[in-house]
C-alpha cells in the first residue's frame, strides 16, 4: 500500500474518531452547530479525499450521508436518538467501507448494508450517485418566492453585432414569468441626431422562477459584450447565499471572488469584469486579488458598486475567509512526530543530565570556582530542555475520556440502563505512553460502573434514585500526579458479599480480621466477583487484577472507596511522566535514595523537637500527628555501623493522596534531577524499589517506591 | 444559414433547426456562402471558423460589410482549443459561440436567444 494510502487511512480513521465524538457530545446538545459542522466536516472530507483517491464505493456512501447532515446543518432535520443512531450505522460502515476498499477487498456483503442504511438514512429507494448530486445542485439554487431584478443597458453596438434585445427578453420567459418589464429610452437622443443602426435602450425587468444566477446570466452570454447586465436576487436568494458562504467546504486557499462565485452569488462574467477593472485601476495583475494594496479598491468593493452583489454577502465571505485562514495557520503550526522520536529525544535529555551532574560534581571536587556560574547556567537550560522534551510527549487526556461516550451509550443501550456520563478536566496533560496504557484498565473499570455499578432504572426508582444514573469521569493534578477517578453513584460494593467470596474461595480465613478497606482491594484479586452470573462485559473475576497490575506497572496506585447504595468511586493515581522526575536525594549508611519530590511534603531534621518517635508502637508524632514510619536501614536490611547510632537522623515525610508516612534517613542531600531507570528483572519483586538511576559520580542510587513503603509502614504501625 | 466543411455537421444541425421549424441554406466554406447570399432575408448564420477556401472570420467580416447582413447575428462554432480565435470573431461581429462537440438541443437553444 502506498503512502498516500496510508495517509488516507489516517485521515479517515481520525475523522471518524470526531465524528463519532462530536455525534455523542451532541446527544447531550443537540442544537450545537459547531459539533454538526464536525459531523458533517467528516463525512465531506472523507469524500473528498476518497474522490481523489478513485475510492467510488467510498464516494457512493458517504455522498448521501453528507446530504443527509447538510440538511441537518441547515435546520430541515434534526438529529434526535434514531437519526444519530443511524450516524453511528454509518460512521462504523465508513469505516468498514475504507478498510474494505483500500485493501481492495470490497465484499458485496458491505454494499448491501451501505444500501440499506442509506435507504434507512434518507427514507429513499437507493439512488445513483449522480441523482443525488443533481439533487443537491437544484437544492443549491434555491427556491425563489420573491422576484428577480434584471437590468439590462444595451450598448449602441448590439444591433450591429447581431444581438436583439427582444429575442433574449423572449428566451429569458422560458425560464419562468416575466412579471413586469420598464424601457429606459432616456439615452435616446433627439430624433435627428439619433443613429437609427445604434441602440439607446435599457430594460428593467422583473422576474420570477425558479432559477440560480447562472442560469438568468447565461440567457444573457452572447449579449454579455454589448450589454450592461446587472441581476439582483430576491431577499430570500440573497439570504440563501449568506447561508451558502457559511456552508462552503473548508479551503482556505479560496479566494473571495471564488468564494461568491461558488455560491452563485456573482457568475463568472461579473467576476472576469471586476477584476479587469480592479487591473485598470493600478495594474494589479488579478493573482494578487488578495495582496489588496491600496489604493487598489478590493474586488468585493467593486462588485458591490458595480451592483453585483450586496455588500451583506461580500462581509460574510470575507469573515468566512478570515476564519479560514485563521484555523489554517493554527492547524500549520501542528507537526506530526513519530513518538520513537521524541522518545530517543527524552532518552538523550536524560544521558545530558546525567553528564551534567557529573560536570558539577568534577568541578565541584577541583574547587573550579569560576566555572560554577557557568555550570548553574548549563543546569538551567538543560532542566528547561528536560521539562519542554517532556512536555512534547504530553497530550489531554479528554480524548481518551470521550471515547467513553460511545462505550457508555452502546453500553447503556444493551443493559438497557439509563446513563449519563459526565467529564471533568478533559484537559488535564499526561504523557502520551501513560494515555495508552491507561486505556484498558479504563474501559475496563468503565464497564463495571456501568454492568455492575448503576442498576437498572425500575431498581433505582425502588431506592428513590434519578431513573438516570450518573457515571463520572475525573482528571485533575494532585502532587505531581494525575488524578483519574471514575465515579458512580450506583449500587456500591457489598462489602458482605466480597468476605463471603473471598472467604468461599479461600482468599481470606474467616476469622481473619480486615479493614473495609482492605476489603475492598480483595476486588482487585484474581478470581473474585461477586456478580453472579458474567455476561460480556463484565463479572468473569478476571480483569481487576488485570487492571491493577496495569496500573502499578505505570508507577500508578489504585483506590477504590464504597457506600453501600451510593456509589462507588475507583481513584488512580499516576505519576506525570515515566522518563525523568525531580528526585529528592537522602542517604542511608552511606547509601543514596531517590524519593521523587512530588510526595516529598516535608523534612524535619532530629532535634529539631518537632517528632518524637515510638520504636514499640511503630509510630512518629509529628507535632500531634500520628504518622507511620520506616527506618530505611532497617527496612532494607542494611546493617548498621555503630557510629551510625550518634547520627543526627532526620524525617522524610512523604505523601500519595490521603496516606502520609515519615521515613527516617540518615541524610538529606537534596533535590536531583532523576532519570529513571527500571530495574533488572531480578530486581523486579523487591519491595520498597521501584527503580534506579546514575548519579553523576557514575554511582547508583535506588528509587524508592514510596507507595509500597508507605503501605508497609501502615501495616506495621496497625493502621486500618 | 448553415457554413461547414464537414458534410456531417451541417447535417445534424440542419436536421435540428428544420425539426424547429426553420428553413436552412447550406453552405461548404466562407466563399460558398457568401455566393450562396442571394438577397433572401437570412436570420441567423452558423459557421465554423476552420474551413477551406475562405474561414469563418474572414467570411463574417466580409458579411458585416453586406449593408443587407450587417445586422445578421453569427452563432461561431468553435472547439475548445480555438477559444483563442473567440476574441478575433467577436471583434469580426459574431458574438454567439457554441463549442463543438455540442448537442443539437444546446444549438437550438443558443439559435433562440439570438431569434425569437
Amino acid at each position: 500500500m502506498d503512502d498516500a494510502t496510508q495517509t488516507f487511512i489516517q485521515e479517515a480513521d481520525e475523522l471518524l474518531v470526531q465524528m463519532e465524538d462530536a455525534l455523542l457530545a451532541l446527544e447531550d446538545d443537540p442544537g450545537n452547530e459547531e459539533l454538526i459542522n464536525s459531523v458533517f466536516r467528516a463525512m465531506h472530507t472523507i469524500k473528498g479525499a476518497a474522490g481523489i483517491f478513485g475510492f467510488d464505493p467510498i464516494v457512493t456512501f458517504t455522498h448521501p450521508v453528507e446530504t443527509v447532515l447538510d440538511t441537518v446543518r441547515s435546520g430541515a432535520r434534526s438529529i434526535d436518538s434514531e437519526l444519530s443512531a443511524l450516524l453511528l450505522e454509518c460512521k462504523d460502515h465508513t469505516a468498514r467501507l475504507v478498510a474494505e476498499v483500500t485493501a481492495s477487498e470490497l465484499s458485496d456483503d458491505t454494499l448491501e448494508q451501505g444500501a440499506a442504511l442509506l435507504h434507512r438514512l434518507t427514507g429513499e429507494a437507493p439512488a445513483s450517485v449522480k441523482d443525488q448530486v443533481e439533487g443537491a445542485a437544484e437544492e443549491a439554487s434555491g427556491p425563489a418566492n420573491e422576484n428577480w431584478l434584471i437590468s439590462l443597458e444595451f450598448k449602441a453596438d448590439a444591433f450591429r453585432n447581431g444581438i436583439d434585445p427582444v429575442s433574449f427578453i423572449n428566451y429569458l420567459s422560458n425560464m419562468g414569468e416575466v412579471v413586469d418589464l420598464v424601457l429606459h429610452d432616456d439615452r435616446l437622443p433627439p430624433a435627428d441626431e439619433a443613429d437609427p443602426e445604434s441602440c439607446y435602450l435599457g430594460f428593467d425587468i422583473v422576474f420570477r422562477g425558479e432559477v440560480a444566477k447562472s442560469d438568468i446570466a447565461s440567457v444573457f452570454e452572447f449579449a454579455e459584450d454589448d450589454c450592461d447586465i446587472r441581476i439582483l436576487p430576491p431577499d430570500d436568494i440573497e439570504q440563501h447565499f449568506l447561508e451558502l458562504v457559511d456552508e462552503l467546504p473548508e479551503d482556505h486557499t479560496r479566494r473571495l471572488g471564488e468564494m461568491l462565485l461558488e455560491v452563485g452569488a456573482i457568475t463568472s462574467h461579473e467576476l472576469s469584469e471586476s477584476l479587469q477593472i480592479q487591473i485598470t485601476q493600478d495594474g494589479t495583475p488579478p493573482e494578487d486579488e488578495e495582496s489588496e494594496k491600496p489604493p487598489s479598491a478590493p474586488v468585493g468593493e467593486i462588485l458591490v458598486q458595480r451592483k453585483a452583489v450586496s455588500e451583506a454577502v461580500v462581509n460574510k465571505a470575507l469573515g468566512r475567509q478570515a476564519q479560514e485562514r485563521q484555523k489554517a495557520t493554527q492547524e500549520a503550526r501542528l507537526i506530526r512526530v513519530n513518538s520513537d522520536k521524541l522518545g530517543r529525544l527524552i532518552n538523550l535529555v536524560g544521558e545530558l543530565v546525567i553528564s551534567n551532574a557529573a560536570i558539577k560534581l568534577m568541578t565541584e571536587k577541583h574547587g573550579l570556582n569560576d566555572m560554577n556560574e557557568v555550570i548553574a547556567s548549563a543546569e538551567h537550560l538543560i532542566e528547561e530542555i528536560r521539562d519542554n522534551a517532556l512536555q512534547l510527549r504530553m497530550v489531554q487526556i479528554g480524548e481518551t475520556f470521550s471515547r467513553f461516550r460511545r462505550v457508555v451509550r452502546d453500553v447503556s443501550k444493551e443493559l438497557d440502563k439509563e446513563i449519563e456520563l459526565v467529564i471533568n478536566g478533559g484537559d488535564t496533560e499526561l504523557d502520551k505512553t501513560v494515555v495508552e496504557k491507561i486505556n484498558d484498565p479504563l474501559t475496563h473499570l468503565v464497564r463495571n460502573a456501568l454492568d455492575h455499578g448503576i442498576e437498572s432504572p425500575r431498581e433505582r426508582a425502588r431506592q428513590g434514585k434519578p431513573a438516570k444514573g450518573t457515571l463520572e469521569l475525573n482528571a485533575y493534578h494532585d502532587s505531581g500526579h494525575i488524578v483519574i477517578q471514575i465515579k458512580d453513584d450506583g449500587a456500591g460494593l457489598d462489602k458482605d458479599k466480597i468476605r463471603a467470596k473471598a472467604e468461599a474461595i479461600g482468599m481470606i480465613k474467616p476469622d481473619q480480621v480486615l479493614s473495609d478497606k482492605e476489603l475492598y482491594q480483595l476486588i482487585f484479586a484474581p478470581g473474585l466477583s461477586t456478580k453472579e452470573k458474567a455476561n460480556n462485559l463484565s463479572g468473569r473475576g478476571v480483569g481487576m487484577d488485570v487492571v491493577r497490575r496495569n496500573i502499578e506497572a505505570l508507577r500508578g496506585i489504585i483506590d477504590i472507596d464504597t457506600e453501600l447504595g451510593a456509589g462507588t468511586t475507583v481513584t488512580i493515581h499516576l505519576p506525570l511522566t515515566l522518563a525523568i522526575i525531580d528526585g529528592f536525594m537522602v542517604g542511608a549508611e552511606n547509601e543514596r535514595y531517590i524519593i521523587p519530590l512530588s510526595m516529598v511534603e516535608e523534612c524535619v531534621e532530629m532535634d529539631s523537637g518537632d517528632w518524637e518517635l515510638s520504636e514499640e508502637r511503630r509510630y512518629v508524632n509529628l507535632r500531634g500527628e500520628v504518622l507511620p514510619y520506616l527506618r530505611l536501614t532497617s527496612f532494607l536490611e542494611i546493617p548498621t555501623s555503630d557510629s551510625a547510632r550518634d547520627k543526627r537522623e532526620s524525617l522524610v515525610i512523604v505523601r500519595i493522596g490521603n496516606n502520609k508516612a515519615g521515613f527516617v534517613v540518615d541524610e538529606l542531600h537534596g533535590e536531583l534531577q532523576t532519570v529513571i531507570k527500571p530495574l533488572g528483572k531480578i530486581f523486579q519483586g523487591f519491595k520498597g524499589i521501584s527503580g534506579s538511576t546514575v548519579l553523576g559520580s557514575g554511582e547508583v542510587a535506588l528509587i524508592l517506591d514510596v507507595q509500597g513503603l508507605i503501605h508497609t509502614a501502615m501495616a506495621q504501625m496497625g493502621v486500618h | 444559414m448553415v457554413v461547414d466543411d464537414s458534410a456531417s455537421i451541417r447535417q445534424v444541425v440542419g436536421i435540428a433547426l428544420r425539426g424547429a421549424g426553420y428553413q436552412v441554406i447550406e453552405a461548404r466554406d466562407g466563399r460558398d456562402a457568401l455566393s450562396k447570399l442571394t438577397g433572401d432575408k437570412i436570420h441567423l448564420i452558423i459557421s465554423d471558423v476552420n474551413m477551406p477556401n475562405m474561414d469563418g472570420i474572414t467570411f463574417v467580416k466580409e458579411l458585416k460589410k453586406n449593408p443587407r447582413y450587417k445586422f445578421t447575428p453569427v452563432i461561431m462554432l468553435t472547439t475548445e482549443a480555438g477559444k483563442d480565435k473567440m476574441a478575433e470573431g467577436k471583434a469580426a461581429g459574431a458574438k454567439a459561440w457554441v463549442v463543438k462537440p455540442f448537442q443539437p438541443p444546446q444549438m437550438l437553444d443558443a439559435v433562440s436567444k439570438l431569434i425569437m
